[in-house]
């Protein structure tokens, strides 16, 4: 039995361990997913908070420069009717995804500060079909960055 | 009569051969009515056939490209190549279903033919098993994705597969995997059947061992072939982004290998039969669990089928599976207690328990990981989500700790190591992995986390290494052979125990490629015009120029670059970006310069027709390859342990009965 009780402890002890490595891994690297209606009408709640925001790109609202890699663009709402709905700017530097266009939705990730979602990724969904279908009724899934 | 009512009728037919086939296997065995048994059997075989129709209906209909068929309509066209149209069979809900059904059916009637005289008291509960999971794909197969769904016009061209899709990997990367997954079911039937018939040796395990390491070997190379899919297609320098399906990939893989060690324990010392039972029930509960994840579109992924409303029948089953699992545990619980226990944190014993607590801590972490946002949700009313950083700050440190078990695991004695056997078995390998580290710090490398990797990696190699030279030099002196022959013939006549050994050195490969690639990772992004250049670690590339290519189903944009070390060509690339015209979707062809010294990844990021100026987005990722040789090496492995050796096929020929073939085996 005291044998018994020496593993029991050092399982414990190991377990213990991994339990703590996993709160602090989870406090260091987690990051609210919103779609862009949630984040909106509360954005200044979520400053320099880590971000995903699932959203539609504004139509004619890109402007990338081939150069530098600079991408800004509007992020919107999925929803279709409200043309001049409220916006928010996204910042980016890299290459523009594959499918990345106006009216496609997107997840950006990044930090919200001074009015500016600054996104180290932005991913895209794929347009297949099986996808488009599913977009009409519900948030979109991720895509290939 | 429309050839797909021939596939919508198999499928019904199969459904209630399945309800038969699992309703009268259980009459049969509870009342003891021989003839039941036999009935049910028979309507699990005539199932395989109906199955079969099925999936030949199919193949028909997409080779054919009939194009009434939504599913053809929806996942080929008339340019798309054969190769692709035969795999769109798994490139979409319904056909992937079907083909897991498939799958699932070709194990059954081989377990079936293989114990058809073995087993009986097993034999009822094992097809009653198999046909409720056949049951279960057959009812969504038949209620809620009818595969054989018709439209009501014929339309002239399909909207193509995904052209992520189109990629050799394509072709061998799901069977890969499914075939992991759905072997799974066997082990998983022969556990129940033990609970169900109280017959609780070690009879289910010995019965379904091979069947075991053929879904581990599948599961390993589903997970090598997706890694290697990922970075070649995908083009963001890795193999790995900790995305929902990966993982769901990995979680099954995790505790496979768990069960495998534990197994031998119970093998050896009649320990740990209830974590063994429950180990089967979880894995296969993993495999639902990770047909659930790709197809209910709950959590977003790169590999998502859709949301689909298959989610909550998944959810059914898996519940039902694990309350069915867990009641007959409960009340088989008395006998499967066990009388031995532990003597020695030194000992096999624990250096196999750990690693099993470290497995499954892993595969707590992946999934914990994955399913965070949706509890989150639940509990505190907002979506937070962890991204790759939580998997890799928790996995490497457990990985680690693994890496050092894999080298202890094999060579420490059992029950209690004394003092004189770990200097006997770890004072060299010791040294050769401290040495290794010094050697690697005296040369520069200055992170803690690539040094202990790099000298458990040698540590372990190191043990594997005198593990084959001292069991060669003892038969050399027993029986005077030459030393080649010597090892070829230890490794023919032990298969588990060598080709464990060549599995684990697999490992210490694909931890080398993980740290290296994962560590020393460069990245450069270049925006350049032609002619210009630019570099990367020892490299230099050059532009020259863009070239075009056009035909019916795709249009190539492809970038020509010339690599150099110093002044010398080393060699050309040419990334590209393609536009697939059927579903008008963009991609990227990434170009790799493999060596085993590291690749040089080069993507064609960004076109910019005005300026002429071309962004490349370019990667130096050590020691990749050794990696994917490392996956090779396991697989190889595996293949050893689970082929039986000479001995092993003259004692099963003897006794035909086959109740129970000697383990010539010290251990695998």
């Amino acid at each position: 039995m005291n044998r018994n009780l020496r593993f029991v402890a050092g399982s414990a002890l190991i377990v213990a361990a991994f339990g703590y490595l996993m709160y602090t891994a989870i406090r260091e690297t987690s990051s609210y997913y919103l779609t862009i209606q949630e984040f909106l009408p509360r954005k200044a709640e979520y400053a320099n908070a880590a971000l995903r925001i699932a959203g539609r790109v504004a139509p004619g609202s890109i402007d990338y420069d081939a150069k530098t890699l600079r991408l800004r663009f509007h992020l919107t709402a999925f929803a279709e009717a409200g043309a001049a709905a409220d916006t928010v700017a996204v910042a980016f530097t890299g290459i523009k995804p594959d499918m990345f266009a106006e009216g496609r939705d997107v997840i950006v990730e990044g930090r919200y500060a001074d009015g500016v979602v600054q996104a180290r990724q932005v991913l895209t969904s794929c347009p297949s079909k099986y996808e488009a279908k599913a977009a009409a009724a519900a948030p979109p899934g991720g895509g290939a960055g | 009569m429309h050839g797909s009512d021939l596939g919508t009728l198999a499928l019904q037919l199969g459904w209630c051969l399945a309800l038969y086939a699992t309703g009268a296997s259980l009459y049969g065995v509870l009342a003891a009515r021989a003839e039941f048994v036999h009935s049910g059997r028979r309507a699990a075989l005539a199932l395989f056939g109906c199955v079969a129709v099925a999936v030949a209906v199919m193949l028909h209909a997409l080779v054919t490209r009939d194009f009434r068929l939504e599913y053809v309509a929806s996942y080929t066209s008339r340019t798309l190549p054969m190769s692709y149209t035969v795999a769109a069979l798994w490139g979409g809900m319904a056909g992937s279903l079907l083909f897991w059904l498939a799958l699932l059916n070709l194990s059954a009637t081989v377990v079936h033919v293989q114990n058809r005289d073995r087993h009986r008291a097993l034999m009822p509960y094992v097809t009653a098993t198999l046909s409720t999971i056949s049951l279960f794909f057959l009812s969504l197969l038949v209620f809620v994705v009818p595969a054989f769904e018709r439209l009501d016009f014929a339309p002239s061209e399909g909207s193509d597969l995904n052209p992520l899709l189109q990629n050799y990997w394509m072709m061998i990367h799901p069977p890969a995997l499914y075939a992991g997954y759905v072997t799974v079911s066997v082990p998983f039937a022969f556990c129940v059947a033990a609970l169900a018939s109280g017959q609780l040796g070690d009879d289910w395990i010995r019965s379904t061992r091979r069947w075991t390491l053929l879904s581990w070997f599948f599961l390993t190379l589903g997970n090598v072939f997706g890694g290697a899919w990922a970075y070649e297609v995908l083009g963001w320098g890795g193999y790995w982004a900790w995305d929902p399906v990966e993982n769901a990939a990995f979680m099954p893989w995790l505790v496979m290998t768990a069960f495998l060690h534990s197994v031998m324990i119970q093998e050896k010392k009649d320990m740990l039969k209830v974590w063994n039972v429950s180990l089967i029930i979880l894995a296969f509960a993993l495999t639902i669990f990770g047909t659930f994840l790709t197809r209910s579109g709950v959590i977003s992924s790169v590999h998502s089928f859709t949301q689909s409303g298959l989610g909550p029948f998944f959810l059914w089953f898996l519940a039902a599976v694990l309350v069915g699992a867990i009641a007959l545990v409960g009340w088989r619980l008395p006998i499967l207690r066990s009388q031995n226990q532990l003597e020695s944190f030194f000992s096999r014993e624990a250096a196999f328990l750990f690693n099993n607590l470290i497995l499954l801590g892993i595969c707590f972490t992946v999934f914990w990981g994955t399913v965070f946002p949706v509890i989150s949700e639940w509990v505190r009313g907002v979506k937070i989500t962890v991204g790759p950083p939580f998997f890799n700050k928790v996995n490497a440190p457990l990985g680690l700790c693994l890496l050092f078990l894999t080298g202890v695991g094999p060579i420490i004695a059992w029950r209690r190591a004394t003092p004189k056997n770990l200097r006997r078995n770890f004072a060299l390998p010791l040294a050769c992995g401290v040495a290794g580290g010094l050697v690697l710090f005296a040369l520069g490398m200055r992170q803690l986390a690539a040094l202990v990797s790099f000298s458990l990696c040698l540590f372990v190699a190191a043990t594997v290494a005198i593990e084959f030279y001292r069991g060669t030099r003892a038969r050399q002196a027993l029986v005077g052979e030459p030393a080649a022959t010597a090892l070829a013939h230890l490794v023919s006549k032990n298969h588990r125990r060598y080709g464990g050994y060549v599995i684990h050195l697999g490992v210490v490969l694909v931890f080398m490629g993980i740290t290296g690639s994962s560590l020393f990772k460069e990245e450069v992004q270049a925006t350049v015009a032609p002619g210009q250049s630019f570099s990367i670690g020892a490299y230099t590339l050059r532009f020259d120029r863009l070239s075009e290519d056009d035909d019916p189903h795709v249009a190539i944009t492809r970038a020509e670059v010339t690599v150099l070390r110093g002044d010398r060509v080393v060699g050309l690339l040419w990334p590209e970006k393609r536009f697939y015209k059927r579903p008008g979707q963009p991609t990227t062809e990434v170009a790799i310069r493999k060596t085993l010294r590291e690749d040089l990844y080069l993507v064609l990021g960004a076109l910019d027709p005005p300026s002429g100026l071309v962004t490349f987005q370019t990667f130096l990722n050590p020691l990749v390859t050794w990696l994917w040789f490392g996956g090779a090496v396991m697989a190889l492995g595996t293949a050893v342990v689970m082929t039986p050796t000479a001995a092993e096929r003259r004692a099963r020929a003897a006794s035909p009965a086959g109740e129970r073939s000697p383990s010539v085996a010290e251990e695998g």
